[in-house]
């Protein structure tokens, strides 16, 4: 073999610049999935909090922005950070796939090289699992259900949506299942993210990472799960 | 009694420079001849071997400009043997207060090495050591540091003070990766060709001069001619003759052997150093003897039971019926002499009977004591690596029982002869590292192996090679259609299609561990004429195996690994002669060469400065002659004296 | 004892590969895996058939050499250790062994178990140097280096190059190998005047022949060399630092 010259051109978008472009988006849906279960939680206190709470985020900042406003700008930016997460996904994938060649890695153990290897598997049922959120509880349209009323600026009907759609038991079931595939998907994103971002310690406190980025995922599953089954038992109203 | 066949010729003249030899090299780099920056890149240079002196060579005549082409038969240039060296490389740089100096390291070197190496090399070797250490820590190599930031040091066999600089226990891995960094930057810069898994196979003469050199593409199976201004030979030891040795399983003679078919002068073949902590052989399939490192021997105490061929397990055996025979016999220096007493006096256990283990084999190397001493957690910071890598070939754990060990081929300190510039009796073949003699004589110190192929690859031949370049500045390379390229062609073609023709019954690696068998028998730690004589009539017999029954599958259009063996152990075969030739026809005890014949009353080796203070060099004639040229030795600043390490 | 092995057989790079089953009988719990492969070749030339091809050469887990893929773990299956280390005493008598060469499609087959790995060295030869030429260096105890740092240094630089953590990896990612390229040489000051360079050519070099990280970590638990996963990361950091650094002296 006679040695070769340096390469073939790098492609435009580096795996790195990839691999920093989801782990950003990632933990912006890290953060964003925390907050939302903050509020989900609300709906504990009653239906007054929880409809305040969701009246609050539509009337957040005004009259700087309009009604509805920073709501907006906030769910472009969560749209622009899911095209650029999905985006990179795709793209890693492929090259992975391209890069490992027609000869499979077989033989994987551990709960940990299973949300590896099942990424791309959770990500799309999150996306599917989003599509049909926003139907069900935000558009009110398709499998919502019969009973949802829109809001407006004098006052929302969240909690009455919320409490009609989980009363379907099927629909309950769905979250449920949704919320334990976010935690997976959660669990291996933000391990993988602190590897992301370049932090390069040591084998200790890289044990620490992952319980922390373990916990993080597990309340968010559990605080989230706790409300359709609060409602199929009767316990929210 | 066997036709040994021996002649004798004239001397040989290494053109050591007149003088003082510890100046000798300032001296002598002041009399090269230059090659403008300009012409450089006239020159084409072909380096085989890329190992710490191949490497190196090649990178620093890369960095001047010269164009090299570098061979290697290994997948990658990283992988060759330089990076299983273990302890550390020797350095003059005499930091400390210990009182070390460049005259103490050449004392050491030559006294280690029983004065049967050149004097004036050694002074090189010193004198270079120095910008080695700052060569390789430049270009990434992490040698270890002590609080303050500083270098560190360790002691080493043989030597009383501190000048072994090390990385854990992987130094040569970590030279050898800078060093082959080194090489690839080069590639880069577009001054070195690199081809690698391409085994040379032959060498290009043409008026006496060597203009190039024949390869085969291990791959491929293409058998291709390049030529050259220079040839370098950086091909490593010829420890893989014995079959099993500490030496990775490709190492091999080959080039070299090639070099002396078409006429280069071999230096003291017989010169194999034992390493005395090798793992034995435990069963017929292992391959090599594995090294375990000589820092063991710091705290592992040697012994065997007094008793001959006692089966009790080693724990069962109480002390006052254990042998501790080196602190026995050499209470000063104990379980730390030097290698090849330490080897045999291990060979001379096995041999009266008290060998242990399965096969009666081998000598315990036992821990017990330091376990009191120091505690488990303190013994695992020393040699908790080397622990684990006996457990693991051996499924035995060195906390509760002794570890078993035995002699094994380690490093040759014969090799391609050459005069003081690193160049053969073959003008225009150059030789670094382990394929050459120079520095070592009868026994190599611990840590001077990584230290002479640095020294050789980036501190004498990139001076020496561009003196001789100098002298052929506009001389055009040889065409492939030239008579003397066609010719080797040929021949090499000829010899692969003769040995794919044997179709006998057996494999390679049978008849090469018959061999081994034979040379630890008849030319291992202690020779006699007896041993000696019937090794050569048993190779002999050997080779006519090899040559009626071998058996070689496949085609050699293609990737095929018995093809390269069988290729090896042709070579092999005629170079085993060669050794125990050498041993038969040196009168005398030097270092690793003992002769049974010739031993003091109490059995230690008995050196004749009066009749044999020179270099065997060995020209191989037709028909299986054998003739012996001599380079007298001449010792001005090391006094001779007999080396004592009781 | 008796093994049934199934090993993979492949002509050359151009033709197609095929699983072949042998039964051995007579190893022994001592072989290493390299030796069994020697001991049933001996039976096979001596049947007058082809032995399988593998490469080795040191066997004592320093030159990268061997790499061979058994019942699907890169390697064998104790972990983090290389081919010619694993042992027979690993499996039971009337084991089943499947031997296959490292898969990825930076690894072309070259014959049965052995592949290319050439793009291992390209990578290193796009910048995995430091450019100082023969007899240039200065004193090197001048260049003041922490023990601490020295020894972190090392465990990055014991990479042994064998290609295992490419072939342990799903999407073919060769993270662990770059990384510790490029780490080995960003802690040490020999290392710092072409950081940012060595960063970007290394890696866009990496990337022309491997595939991305996942954080799997399969790659640390079977590196022989016992390269810290955090080797992947600094990947990320210095092709970032690299990013910041552009016309900067490094």
């Amino acid at each position: 073999m006679t040695s070769r010259t340096p390469a073939a051109k790098p492609p435009l978008i580096s795996n790195v610049l990839a691999k920093y472009i989801m782990a950003i988006t990632g933990i912006v849906f890290a953060l964003f999935v925390m907050v939302h279960m903050y509020g989900n939680l609300k709906v504990y206190k009653g239906p007054e909090a929880f409809n305040d709470y969701a009246l609050f985020l539509r009337t957040l900042f005004e009259p700087l922005f309009p009604y509805e406003g920073f709501l907006w700008i906030f769910r472009v930016a969560l749209l622009v950070c899911l095209i650029g997460h999905v985006g990179c996904a795709v793209l890693l994938s492929a090259r992975a796939k391209k890069a490992r060649g027609s000869h499979k890695r077989r033989g994987l153990k551990g709960f940990k090289s299973f949300t590896a290897r099942t990424m791309p598997v959770t990500g799309v049922v999150l996306l599917l699992f989003i599509i049909f959120h926003i139907l069900d509880l935000t558009a009110g349209v398709g499998v919502a259900p019969a009973e949802f009323q829109h809001g407006s600026q004098a006052g929302s009907f969240a909690y009455e949506n919320l409490v009609a759609s989980f009363q379907r038991p099927v629909v309950a079931l769905i979250y449920l299942l949704a919320m334990v595939i976010l935690f997976l998907h959660l669990a291996h994103g933000l391990w993988a993210a602190v590897y992301d971002f370049g932090v390069t310690v040591s084998e200790k406190a890289r044990s620490w990472v992952i319980l922390v980025a373990g916990v993080y995922a597990l309340i968010i599953m559990l605080g989230n799960i706790s409300i359709p089954l609060a409602v199929l038992f009767g316990l929210v109203k | 009694m066997v036709n040994v066949n021996i002649s004798y010729a004239d001397p040989v003249d290494g053109k050591v420079p007149d003088g003082p030899p510890s100046t000798a090299w300032a001296r002598r780099r002041d009399q090269y001849k230059l090659v403008s920056p300009l012409n450089r890149r006239k020159f084409k240079v072909i380096v085989v071997g890329t190992g710490l002196a191949g490497a190196g060579c090649t990178a620093a005549l890369g960095e001047l400009g010269y164009q090299v082409s570098a061979y290697t038969i290994h997948d990658a240039a990283r992988r060759a043997h330089s990076v299983a060296a273990q302890g550390g490389i020797n350095a003059a740089r005499a930091r400390k207060v210990d009182n070390d100096s460049i005259h103490r390291f050449v004392k050491d070197t030559v006294k280690g090495g029983d004065f049967r190496g050149r004097e004036a090399d050694v002074f090189r070797l010193a004198e270079e050591s120095v910008r080695v250490i700052d060569h390789m820590n430049a270009i990434g190599a992490p040698f270890a540091r002590e609080y303050g930031g500083q270098l560190t040091t360790r002691s080493f066999g043989g030597v009383q003070v501190s000048r072994t600089y090390y990385t854990r226990g992987q130094t040569g891995q970590q030279l050898q990766v800078s060093a082959s960094r080194s090489l690839q930057r080069q590639v880069a810069a577009g001054t070195v060709t690199l081809h690698t898994h391409e085994e040379m196979l032959d060498l290009i003469i043409k008026d006496g001069r060597a203009r190039g050199i024949v390869t085969r593409n291990l791959k491929t199976g293409e058998v291709r001619a390049e030529t050259a201004h220079a040839v370098v030979l950086a091909t490593g030891g010829y420890g893989n003759v014995f079959h099993r040795s500490t030496l990775a399983k490709n190492s091999n003679v080959t080039a070299a052997w090639r070099a002396v078919r078409r006429g280069a002068y071999f230096a003291s073949p017989s010169y194999i150093q034992f390493h005395p902590t090798a793992l034995p052989i435990s069963h017929k399939w292992q391959s090599k003897t594995t090294l375990m490192s000589e820092s063991l021997r710091n705290d592992g105490r040697i012994w065997v039971p007094k008793l001959a061929s006692d089966d009790r397990p080693a724990n069962a055996i109480p002390e006052d019926e254990r042998d501790y025979y080196l602190e026995r016999k050499y209470p000063a220096f104990a379980n730390l002499t030097p290698r090849d007493i330490a080897s045999r006096a291990a060979r001379e256990q096995i041999e009266s009977g008290h060998g242990v283990g399965p096969l009666k084999n081998s000598v315990y190397l036992d821990f017990r004591d330091a376990k009191e001493r120091l505690g488990v957690k303190v013994l695992d910071e020393r040699y908790g690596n080397l622990f684990e890598m006996y457990r693991d070939a051996t499924g035995e754990d060195p906390h509760e029982v002794p570890m078993r060990i035995a002699p094994g081929a380690h490093f040759a300190m014969g090799g391609l002869w050459t005069d003081y510039d690193q160049m053969s009796n073959i003008p225009g073949l150059f030789v670094g590292g382990e394929a050459g003699w120079g520095y070592h004589g009868a026994n190599r110190l611990g840590a001077n192996s990584l230290l002479s192929a640095c020294v050789d690859g980036w501190f004498t031949l990139p001076y020496s090679v561009p003196n001789y370049l100098a002298q052929h500045l506009g001389e055009t390379l040889l065409e492939r259609t030239d008579p003397a390229v066609q010719g080797v062609l040929k021949d090499v073609s000829k010899r692969v299609n003769h040995l794919m023709k044997i179709g006998g019954k057996t494999p390679a690696d049978r008849i090469h561990a018959e061999l081994g068998e034979i040379l630890y028998e008849g030319c291992g730690v202690s020779r006699s004429e007896a041993k000696l004589t019937a090794a050569i009539e048993k190779i002999r017999a050997l080779r006519e195996v090899f040559y009626t029954d071998l058996f070689i599958p496949g085609n050699p259009q293609s990737f095929n690994q018995e093809l390269e063996r069988a290729g090896r152990l042709e070579d092999y075969l005629q170079m085993a002669e060669l050794m125990c030739i050498d041993a038969l026809d040196r009168k005398e005890s030097a270092g690793a060469h003992f002769r049974e014949e010739y031993q003091t009353e109490e059995g230690e080796a008995a050196r004749n400065d009066e009749d044999w203070c020179f270099v065997s060099i060995w020209e191989e004639g037709a028909d299986g002659a054998h003739i012996r040229h001599a380079e007298p030795l001449d010792f001005k600043d090391i006094t001779l004296e007999t080396r004592n390490y009781k | 004892m008796k093994l049934t092995i199934e090993v993979w057989r492949q002509d050359n790079t151009a033709t197609a590969g095929r699983f072949e089953t042998y039964t051995v009988t007579g190893a022994y719990e001592e072989m290493s895996l390299l030796e069994l492969i020697d001991y049933l070749n001996d039976q096979l030339v001596s049947e007058g058939r082809e032995p399988i091809a593998y490469e080795s050469d040191c066997r004592e887990g320093i030159c990268g050499t061997c790499g061979i893929t058994v019942n699907d773990q890169p390697h064998g299956p104790v972990p983090n250790t290389p081919s010619c280390r694993q042992h027979l005493r690993s499996f039971k008598d009337g084991d089943n062994l499947r031997l296959e060469p490292f898969r990825s499609e930076a690894f072309p087959v070259v014959r049965d178990l052995v592949v290319d790995r050439t793009a291992l060295d390209d990578v290193i030869r796009a910048g995995g140097f430091v450019s100082v030429d023969a007899g240039t260096a200065a004193d090197a105890d001048s260049m003041q280096i922490g023990h601490g740092r020295a020894e972190q240094a090392l465990d990055f630089s014991a990479c042994i190059g064998c290609g295992a953590c490419i072939a342990a990896c799903p999407n073919g990612s060769a993270n662990l190998y770059a990384g510790s390229a490029l780490q080995s040489l960003s802690l040490l000051p020999q290392g710092q005047a072409e950081r940012s360079s060595r960063a970007r050519n290394l890696l866009a070099e990496a990337d022309t022949h491997f595939g991305p990280c996942s954080v799997y970590g399969e790659c640390a638990v079977t590196c022989p060399a016992g390269i810290p996963l955090s080797a992947i990361a600094a990947v990320n950091r210095e092709r970032a630092r690299s990013a910041f650094r552009k016309g900067k002296d490094d």
